[in-house]
């Protein structure tokens, strides 16, 4: 606890610290926050193209993939904001940069993820809410606290997955050399967490469940709040996976760090 | 810059051809993550099959928009694998150079850092084109039963892809530029690349696109990276002035791109000799 | 000095890597893509030393002679394959985040603090990752302040800073936690005369501040001669002299050092020109004194040649050349650290033939 209280006070010095002095480069956070805000709006208008000569798909209607696209962008900003410097691993490690991160009595693992707070996460964020309430509305679904609540534990579980999952992909670039595109690769995956797992055949409904779980980032966690007559027993597991897939992420990520013995002399 | 340097700037086949070849090379070093790719690609395709087949299951025409389910497809997977060969991330390459200054060991190269960095993209293209390109297209030919047409299609398609990736090339290279202004290569880089691939049909084929969103992509440069060549592969029934049109299209806009990303770059070369990088 | 006295303790470290052998050309790329075609380096190779608390040591040898893959070991970072070391009596590798709190690195020209933010803040952000209480930080600063000029560095943000501001913040964030030891990769490379001078300085007081033991590496011998009284020596992975500095130049003291400037006078002096000049010097005297043995180097408009002064005189050798050439300057100079040195990896490379 003490040791948890440390780490807090520490990171949100960085943070505080971080975001004072990227406010001082205004143009840069503006046309980043365009971009992330231009980008999705764009992917929405695609999505919104793909499906306007399709009513339904699979028996999903229009509004409840949209409710799935609100719900997988809400997720996705938990990795976007909190470990985005994920998608600097490749190039730390090739350089030989990550021995800098080698040298403090601290966790390798937080002090290398501090270094970096991304806000412009939060324009997504705020498209995804928007998004979400939009379908919700249109979807007639009921409100209340409890239902709420629900939602919360359901966004944290599919962050959880989706961070472990770009944890263990980051991570094999202590293992192998010039694997910097894996992470593009890896994330390319979660443009189709935002689709019901339900349209993919047999094999690729286990893979993304099992071996590549993106159906958690959207398809299972959101089934408590959109059908909440017919949850299936995967996503009552969802939370129990979700921690445990994280943890063994940290795990990784670490084990490369530690095996990690600085290419570059 | 002094005369030694204006000399070697002259035309030096052998120069770009040894450019090219390390950009192989260097690519080759890529080992086991050449194979990784291969592979994710091919999951990636299998994503788009299921998604598109479960949204044909759901309507009761098998054509929509003037296309099969197996057009849709065969477009796609074509369109995604030449994105694969085609994205050289040279928009990060020189905004980064900008921000820590690397830009400038380029300049004083004997070389004028546009065509420096052609030929190397160009290089890297065509080690892509052929690990990733030609596997997907024979591995689609050998599943739908050889439904596109081998004949003089694929001639066609070499000359149009090649003014694909020379206007995909030109595009970047002008957005790359806009980082010489900015320190913001993120955002910049982002905006570019979804335009671009939603713009061009990499995304979703422009025959789904509305009437009027399609009017108005077909007054851009964009199409012309994917939507061309690929129509140019897959159609083996277009009249033969329908495709001369098409090319020549294509070749005022690499002309087009190319003059207005090199009229840009001139203009803002200013900027690094002033800030000094 | 045993294991409990000294601050750094190794015995019969080694360091094994497995590379890949990589293939010439186009076609040997493209093996490489599937060879599983690897050869194991030591790195390392049964270093053994101690080193006693408040020492400055410098820690030398050519590129890729072991030097960083050393330091990685003591910071804990890399395991050794076999062997012991202990850091202030604990094994940096077991315990990386104990042993970190006791040391101080900075690792070549990567900047470890954050990039955009002003010095004091991540001075700040290094108080509460170190625990450092709030007298200790405000005499640390103040000890800083006395020894040079904060005030341009303090407000800063990292990345405006040039250079040598950059080292020094380095060098100070290293030493702000007043670690036992502070391990100096490069500090000075890259840097102007009066920015090393400035650097050298700063070390050295800290070092006698706060008795702070220092591990140096570097290729500036004006770094070691400035600051280092030991001088430990590696090549190839293995410890080829480890002793005083004063006992070095002893044991080479029989050498000195001939320049002779054989160009004319405000003539421009290329590179070819020196290497001519070295090729005339070198044929003459190889033939005229052929049972002794010289070691020739160019330095600018000199030609240099280390003479061994008992198998011959250094007044012999030039008065032979000075009938011999037109000489237009000539300098003696005593030998330096730098060509001492030298001398040694020589040595090492014809033991091994």
């Amino acid at each position: 606890m003490k040791k948890l209280k440390f780490y807090l006070r520490i990171y949100f010095k960085i943070l505080s610290q971080d975001i004072k002095s990227r406010m001082s480069y205004r143009s840069d956070f503006i046309i980043s926050m365009i971009g992330m805000v231009f980008t999705n709006v764009v992917e929405i208008a695609a999505f919104y193209i793909t499906f306007l000569n399709f009513p339904s798909v699979c028996g999903w209607t229009y509004y409840e993939m949209l409710f799935l696209y609100g719900f997988s962008l809400i997720a996705l900003t938990p990795m976007q904001c909190l470990f985005e410097n994920n998608w600097n691993l490749s190039r730390n490690v090739h350089r030989g940069d990550f021995i800098k991160y080698c040298f403090r009595p601290i966790n390798i693992f937080f002090y290398y993820f501090s270094e970096i707070f991304d806000i412009k996460g939060l324009g997504q964020l705020a498209i995804g809410i928007g998004t979400l309430i939009f379908a919700w509305n249109k979807l007639q679904l009921p409100v209340s606290l409890i239902i709420i609540l629900e939602l919360l534990i359901a966004l944290i579980v599919a962050s959880l997955f989706f961070i472990g999952i770009m944890n263990f992909t980051a991570a094999v670039s202590f293992f192998l050399v010039n694997t910097g595109f894996l992470i593009g690769t890896m994330s390319k995956f979660r443009d189709y967490a935002k689709y019901p797992v339900t349209i993919f055949s047999k094999g690729f409904r286990f893979i993304f469940t099992f071996i590549i779980p993106i159906a958690f980032i959207a398809y299972y966690p959101s089934l408590v709040i959109m059908r909440p007559n017919e949850i299936p027993v995967l996503t009552w597991l969802a939370p129990v996976f979700g921690v445990v897939f994280f943890y063994l992420s940290y795990k990784f990520w670490m084990l490369g760090a530690r095996k990690y013995s600085g290419t570059g002399t | 810059m002094n005369r030694t340097l204006k000399q070697f700037r002259r035309f030096n086949p052998r120069a770009y051809l040894s450019l090219m070849r390390s950009a192989v090379m260097e690519n080759m070093q890529f080992r086991m993550s050449v194979l990784v790719m291969l592979f994710g690609n091919m999951v990636y395709l299998v994503v788009i099959y299921n998604l598109w087949k479960a949204i044909y299951a759901s309507v009761d025409t098998p054509v929509v928009n003037g296309m099969t389910f197996s057009d849709t497809m065969i477009y796609l997977v074509l369109a995604s694998a030449q994105f694969a060969f085609m994205e050289a991330y040279l928009v990060w390459e020189m905004g980064r150079g900008v921000q820590d200054g690397s830009i400038i060991v380029q300049l004083i190269k004997p070389m004028s850092y546009g065509t420096y960095q052609l030929f190397y993209i160009l290089g890297g293209n065509l080690f892509y084109f052929i690990v990733t390109f030609i596997p997907t297209f024979v591995i689609v030919e050998i599943i739908t039963g050889w439904v596109i047409p081998v004949g003089v299609n694929l001639l066609y398609y070499l000359i149009s892809v090649i003014f694909g990736m020379m206007i995909n090339f030109a595009v970047d290279y002008f957005v790359g530029t806009i980082c010489l202004y900015t320190q913001s290569i993120w955002g910049i880089n982002i905006m570019k690349q979804i335009l671009v691939t939603f713009l061009s049909g990499a995304t979703v084929p422009l025959a789904f696109f509305p009437e009027i969103l399609y009017r108005i992509v077909m007054f851009l440069p964009f199409h012309a990276i994917y939507n061309t060549p690929l129509t140019l592969l897959i159609h083996n029934d277009l009249p033969v002035a329908q495709v001369g049109h098409m090319l020549f299209t294509q070749f005022v806009w690499v002309l087009v791109v190319f003059v207005l990303a090199k009229v840009f770059w001139k203009v803002s070369e200013r900027v690094i000799t002033v800030n000094g990088g | 000095m045993d294991k409990s006295e000294s601050i750094i303790y190794l015995k019969d470290v080694m360091k094994e890597f497995k590379i890949l052998n990589r293939h010439e050309g186009l076609k040997g790329s493209f093996r490489d893509m599937f060879s599983r075609d690897y050869k194991t380096i030591k790195a390392v190779n049964q270093v053994s030393l101690e080193i006693a608390p408040g020492e400055i040591v410098g820690y030398l040898g050519p590129n890729g002679a072991g030097k960083s893959t050393t330091i990685k070991m003591m910071t804990g970072v890399l395991e050794p394959t076999s062997g012991e070391i202990y850091v202030n009596g604990k094994v940096p590798y077991k315990n990386r985040e104990a042993n970190a709190q006791n040391i101080g690195v900075v690792f070549g020209q990567r900047s470890q603090l954050w990039w955009a933010l002003p010095l004091v803040e991540s001075f700040k952000i290094l108080k509460d990752i170190y625990r450092i209480s709030d007298k200790d930080y405000k005499d640390m600063l103040e000890l800083y302040g006395s020894m040079i000029d904060m005030s341009a560095l303090y407000s800063k943000p990292v990345r405006q800073m040039s250079l040598g501001q950059r080292t020094l913040s380095d060098i100070l964030a290293a030493f702000l936690h007043n670690p036992a030891v502070v391990f100096l990769d490069e500090p000075t490379i890259g840097l102007d005369v009066s920015m090393k001078a400035k650097i050298r300085n700063l070390i050295s007081s800290l070092n006698q501040e706060k008795n702070t033991t220092v591990i140096l590496t570097t290729h500036d011998m004006g770094d070691v001669d400035a600051l280092c009284k030991r001088i430990i020596i590696i090549d190839k992975g293995t410890m080829l002299y480890d002793n005083h500095i004063e006992n070095l130049r002893s044991f080479f003291g029989a050498y000195r050092t001939l320049k002779l400037n054989l160009n004319k006078r405000h003539e421009e002096v290329t590179e070819k020109v020196q290497t001519e000049n070295l090729k005339k010097v070198r044929e003459l005297l190889t033939e005229k004194f052929a049972q002794a043995t010289f070691t020739y180097d160019t330095d600018e408009e000199w030609v240099s040649i280390l003479i061994d002064e008992s198998q011959v005189p250094l007044m012999k050798v030039l008065s032979f050349l000075q009938e011999q050439l037109k000489i237009y300057d000539v300098r003696l100079e005593e030998i330096s650290t730098e060509s001492v040195i030298k001398k040694i990896y020589e040595n090492n490379e014809n033991s091994e033939k």
